[in-house]
Formats: C-alpha cells, structure tokens, sequence
C-alpha cells in the first residue's frame, strides 16, 4: 500500500480564520466561547453559549460561486485555500483529476435548512424560495460547494456521521492514496453553530447550561464541574498526499498517517461506550504497527459531556500506560462536531512539529471518573513523534487516527 | 417608472451585488449583467418580495432580455393591478 502523509494544514474557528490565529489562541489559553445574543428567545434552550467564527474577506470568494454557500461553505474554502497555500499546492495538481476532495459534516447548512423551512412554512408556499435553498441546505453541501470552486475533478465524497465525520473524511482520504486512487486527497469537514443544532443536545440534556454568566468556562473536558457540550463552529482541511508524490515535489511533511478506524458501539444511539473506544483504538494502533506504550499524546474527543469524558478517560486508561499525555482542545473552540476532526488534528500536528502539548482548558479538577490518565495541566514540552487523535460521534460512531513525524 | 426603476435596480444591487453604472436600460441580463438561469429565479424570487407580486408561473417574465424589459413588466403588473407597491 502507498504511504499518506499529511502537507497542508488549513483551519477557521472560533479563535481565527487561520492554523497561525487558532494556535495563537490556545497559546494564549483564549476561549472562544461566547454568550449567544437573540439565543434566550427561543424557548426551552438553556444553553446560551457557542463559539461563533466572525467570518472575514467573504467577498473574495465571487459571487458566482458564493452563491450557493452557506457559512459552513464559506469556512470550508477559506480553510481550503489556507491548506493548499500551505502545501503549496499547483493548480494543475489541484484539478489533475488525481487530486479528490472529502469533507464531512453532521448534516448540511443550519441556516439555510431553519429559514428554507421558515419561508416554506409561513404560508406553505414554495415561490418564495431562493434557487440556491438546495444547495446550501444539502448534507454534501460543503463538499459540492469546495469542489466546484477549486475545480476539483478527482473523487469526491462527504461524510456524514455527526462528531466523526471530518476524521472519518480523513480516514476515507487515507484509504484512496493507499489504494492508490488518488495521489492527493482534500479531507475535512465544516459546521455552523446554530440554536437548532444547539438545542437538538439540549434537549437531550448534552449542553452546558449553567455557565451562560461565563462562557468562556462553560466548555471544561474532564473537569468535575463539567455539564455538557458547547457548540462551536469552523471548518479543517488538511492536504493527504502520497508520500512519494510529497517528496517529489519537495512539500513539507507534518507527519505520515498510519493507523485508523473506524467502527460502531452497536450498543447505544447516544451512550458513548467504553468498549468500542477500547476497540477503535486497537484497531488503529493495530493498523499503524505500534504499540500504546509508543504512543506520545492523545488527543482526545472529550466534549465535557458527563458520560462521554467519562468513558473516552476510561477506555483510555485501559489502553495506555498512564503516562501518555492526554488533552482536549475543546475548551477553547467548543465542540466543532463535523469539523472537530480536522480543526483539532490541524493543531495536533503543529503541537507535533512544536514538540509542544497545550493544557485542556478549563480543567481545574479532575473528576473522578476521568482519573487515571496523564491529564495534560500546563504547557508540556516533549518530543512528540507518535500522535493519536479521537472522535466519538453520536449513533455509537468511533473514529481514531494515529500519525507519526518523519524525520 | 422613475420609481419602479429605482425599486428594480434595487433588487439587482442588493441581490446580485450589481454596482449602479452597470444598471442601464439596454444592458441584457445574460451578457451584459452576467446573470444565469439559476439567477433568473433568484430574480423572480427578488422581485416577488420586493413588488409584492407572484409571477412564478407567468409566462411573459420567459421573455425578459433587458433590465427595461424588467422595468417595463413590471409597470405592466402596475397597470393591470397586480403590484401597488410603488408610487410611480
């Protein structure tokens, strides 16, 4: 099988439309959660927090093609054109037809799905609508979308599997180069933040409500005050390329994927379950040829859901050695759900090539039942050459991705 | 008409990012204003909304070429009744 390695990184969050702005930010120790003004009006939401991108240089996208995109579009280009910048990608590669692109994302654009329906359903008439509703509501929206603004010609594909899908884009893009489909593959996802997608957790009791007086605390992985998600926004894309082709053309190497999987808990719609983290990682570690003592950091998913950390602590702790440091970027961006996977492993490999691993924000006290695991409490320095990444999506859908610097 | 003008390049400024020196009675809507078939019911879309009108479904917008042939349909729908929201 061919080698895939990771050459560009593109990322806009809540802390900044860049990789250099999000890095900045976790630095930094910035949260960027916000109170969620016009939020309080909708009745039975009790979660008033989010962590909104301010979208900047729309207008450099033409209008032709900004027309049909949503704001999770729009994201998702601004991180695509910072990927490819990054891996200093040619035109030619890009629309060679060897090149794909697959971006996930929980479902199409929030907004343009909340006010298609408010315009159909005010008087159940159809006129009013616009001809670009489809296009931004669909669930491949981002993917279509990016596409056709690159020219991209090569495989195209959009995951859909909520809190996984950007990893599972990933996983699916290492798949192609491997099989040699595809020499380069754009792999990703994008989210909007919007009080339906909000409230569809709160509902089920998943989001922080007792922090609307300090969001930016709100989102707190494995902390014992923690009292659920927050919802955050943005879009990663990250350039998979094969190693040779990387070489060839003299890119910068972050580091090789080596190992993923993907699998089902088959045991809960919403319960995260111990056991099928236990056997994702394995499975990964297993497909990468290491073992969890090489293993130099986890990053983990952990969206301060009192089950979900509980669990992803426990799985592991069974494992790993307890000495493997473990971190959540969570609190600083919320959790970006489809696009979690992306955003988050764009600063994993920076921290990598940094040799540096920032601390889970908002982490005061360890809960008990996130105890056993080398929490990461401040700046740690460390030579990190064996990284793990992991998304636990909602349907019992497990996704864990480990990586390796080249030297 | 001065009204209706006015109202009619509106909606192509605010809907399809048009700068008013491009908005003249002659130019096409294809060629000169760039616009396509999926901007075309955007535009009747826009023009619902802002003459308070449905014309979805009414064949004479199939033979619009020109923003004046806009302005002139749409005085048309004013003269036969249909639209009151303008003062022209």
């Amino acid at each position: 099988m061919n080698r895939v390695v990771v050459t560009g990184l593109g990322a806009v969050s809540a802390l900044g439309s860049s990789v250099d702005a999000l890095m900045a930010g976790i630095a930094a120790g910035t949260s960027g959660v916000k109170y969620m003004e016009g939020w309080s009006e909708y009745k039975g939401l009790r979660s008033l927090v989010g962590a909104p991108v301010v979208l900047e240089n729309v207008k450099d996208i033409p209008r032709k093609q900004r027309r049909s995109m949503g704001r999770m579009s729009i994201m998702a280009v601004q991180a695509a054109n910072e990927a490819i910048a990054d891996a200093g990608l040619e035109q030619d590669v890009i629309t060679s037809g060897r090149t794909g692109c697959i971006v996930g994302s929980t479902m199409g654009g929030a907004e343009a799905l909340y006010e298609s329906y408010k315009t159909i359903l005010a008087e159940h008439d159809l006129a009013e609508l616009s001809s670009m509703s489809f296009f931004q509501c669909v669930s491949h929206t981002a993917v279509m979308n990016l596409t056709q603004y690159l020219g991209i010609k090569g495989t195209v594909m959009a995951t859909s599997a909520a809190c996984a899908s950007a990893l599972q884009a990933i996983g699916a893009g290492c798949d192609l180069i491997r099989l040699g489909k595809q020499d380069v593959v754009l792999c990703g996802g994008a989210e909007e933040l919007h009080p339906t997608v909000t409230g569809s957790f709160d509902i089920l009791f998943a989001t922080s409500t007792h922090f609307n007086d300090k969001p930016e605390s709100a989102s707190r992985p494995f902390d014992r005050d923690r009292d659920g998600l927050v919802c955050g926004e943005g879009s990663g894309i990250i350039v998979l390329e094969e190693y040779e082709h990387a070489v060839a053309r003299g890119a910068h190497i972050y580091a090789e994927l080596i190992g993923y999987d993907t699998s089902g808990s088959g045991a809960h719609i919403s319960q995260s379950d111990k056991s099928s983290m236990v056997r994702c990682l394995k499975n990964a570690l297993a497909d990468a040829d290491v073992q969890p003592e090489d293993v130099d950091y986890i990053s983990a998913h952990a969206t301060a859901t009192i089950h979900g950390d509980g669990q992803e602590g426990s799985a592991i702790k069974e494992v790993f050695p307890a000495s493997v440091p473990v971190n959540s970027l969570k609190g600083y961006i919320g959790h970006t759900l489809g696009a979690s996977g992306a955003i988050e492993l764009a600063a994993v490999l920076k921290m990598m090539q940094n040799n540096l691993v920032y601390p889970t924000l908002n982490l005061d006290t360890v809960a008990e039942e996130c105890e056993g695991i080398n929490h990461v409490r401040s700046l740690l320095n460390k030579e990190l050459n064996i990284v793990v990444k992991n998304c636990f999506a909602f349907g019992g859908i497990n996704a864990s991705l480990v990586c390796r610097k080249i030297k | 008409m001065d009204e209706i003008i006015k109202m009619t390049n509106e909606v192509f400024v605010d809907s399809f990012e048009m700068e008013e020196e491009q908005l003249t009675e002659d130019a096409t809507i294809f060629d000169d204003l760039g616009l396509d078939s999926l901007d075309m019911v955007d535009m009747v879309v826009a023009l619902q909304k802002k003459f308070n009108v449905k014309i979805r479904d009414d064949e004479r917008v199939r033979n619009i070429r020109t923003l004046g042939d806009v302005y002139r349909y749409i005085e048309l729908l004013r003269d036969e009744g249909v639209t009151s929201d303008t003062s022209a």
